[in-house]
């Protein structure tokens, strides 16, 4: 009973603290792994590489798997949801204050530069994104000025320009997308 | 499609099940299943939507959905894609929890997910793209564009930016409004 409600307090003290999203949860769970021992600093480190093959933002990935290691399917539930509180009610709140004063002045001139900033900060994720994909993480020590091909991924830079030229013709379905990506992924590293 | 709860539902639960690489190919989700398909909200919207869930702490991908469900149907419409969205994921991970490592490790998956990863970079281009059409409407909107994305790049935290871009257009309108 003590490790449930231990469980619900420190993944709600994330779900509250962490501003940013996606890796800010992070320098926390790592703070976690140290003090409670409910997962090692090496499977937090695994989670990673597995967040990116299943669904959900990794907070919500670790949380889940934190709570499942630790008190089962309940403990489980407990992480994922404890995480989730804080968001929940300050988002409400902020949806009926949002309700009241959309033709407030001060609202609508924060959003009328909150649009382009936005805009920006995604651009900003996929220049990041691309960066991590297309050039590979090189030890400065071996690298040499030789071949650009050490350090660029060229497969990834050919994919890249291949779904580009097909988003002009194409842009439905996210879906078809991603599944292109998959298989291009498959055939790519088998050629 | 009327937004009555187990519709809603649906539509987060495919939401939560392609929510691959991270939390950031939302926008791009959001936008062809809510937008585009159904109608339910408006581009201005969701990107009010996304830009406050950056400010509120926690996940932003969450924190999207819950604006989005309180807006459709209220508090239990929030809970409701609040659900959607995260029960996938929350059975991926239980249901694979004890091949985790070694699936992790996989070559197979490593190189499908690398495939994936790339078409998600060009989703969230795209998204930026469609953005920038409803966004950037005067010179004042592209100056605070190219500062945000600098910014953006150099590190800086993006709750710090949505505050900072938040004050600026509070600003940038008292001023016009002042010399009226």
């Amino acid at each position: 009973m003590k490790l449930y409600f231990l469980l619900y307090f420190e993944f709600f003290k994330i779900g509250l603290f962490s501003l940013g999203g996606g890796y800010a949860t992070l320098p926390f769970l790592y703070h976690m792994s140290e003090q409670y021992h409910w997962f090692s600093p090496v499977e937090l480190t695994q989670m990673l590489a597995i967040s990116s093959i299943t669904p959900g933002p990794v907070g919500l990935n670790v949380a889940t798997y934190a709570g499942f290691k630790t008190a089962g399917i309940i403990g489980s539930i407990i992480a994922t949801s404890a995480i989730m509180m804080p968001s929940y009610f300050m988002v409400v709140m902020i949806s009926k204050m949002l309700k009241k004063f959309r033709n407030n002045f001060f609202v609508e001139s924060a959003l009328y530069a909150l649009r382009p900033a936005t805009a920006a900060m995604i651009g900003a994720v996929s220049i990041r994104l691309f960066k991590d994909c297309a050039i590979r993480s090189m030890a400065f020590n071996s690298f040499s000025f030789a071949k650009i091909t050490s350090f660029l991924d060229i497969k990834a830079i050919v994919l890249i320009i291949c779904l580009f030229i097909f988003s002009f013709y194409y842009k439905k379905d996210p879906l078809i997308f991603l599944l292109i990506g998959a298989v291009a992924g498959i055939i790519m590293h088998i050629l | 499609m009327n937004t009555s709860f187990i519709n809603i539902f649906l539509v987060f639960l495919k939401i939560g099940c392609l929510l691959l690489g991270g939390g950031y190919v939302i926008v791009p989700l959001l936008q062809s299943e809510l937008v585009d398909k159904r109608k339910w909200i408006t581009k201005e919207e969701l990107i009010d939507f996304y830009a406050l869930g950056q400010c509120v702490p926690g996940l932003i991908a969450a924190n999207t959905a819950i604006f989005i469900g309180y807006k459709l149907r209220g508090k239990t419409g929030a809970i409701v894609t609040l659900l959607g969205l995260t029960i996938p994921p929350f059975l991926a991970i239980i249901l694979l929890a004890s091949i985790l490592t070694e699936l992790a490790k996989s070559t197979l998956m490593n190189n499908i997910f690398w495939g994936v990863n790339i078409a998600i970079i060009i989703l969230i281009f795209l998204t930026v793209k469609e953005v920038w059409n409803t966004s950037i409407v005067d010179k004042f909107t592209l100056f605070v564009f190219i500062l945000m994305f600098i910014l953006s790049i150099i590190g800086v935290s993006p709750a710090l930016l949505i505050i900072f871009a938040a004050v600026l257009g509070i600003v940038w309108k008292k001023r016009k409004e002042g010399r009226r």
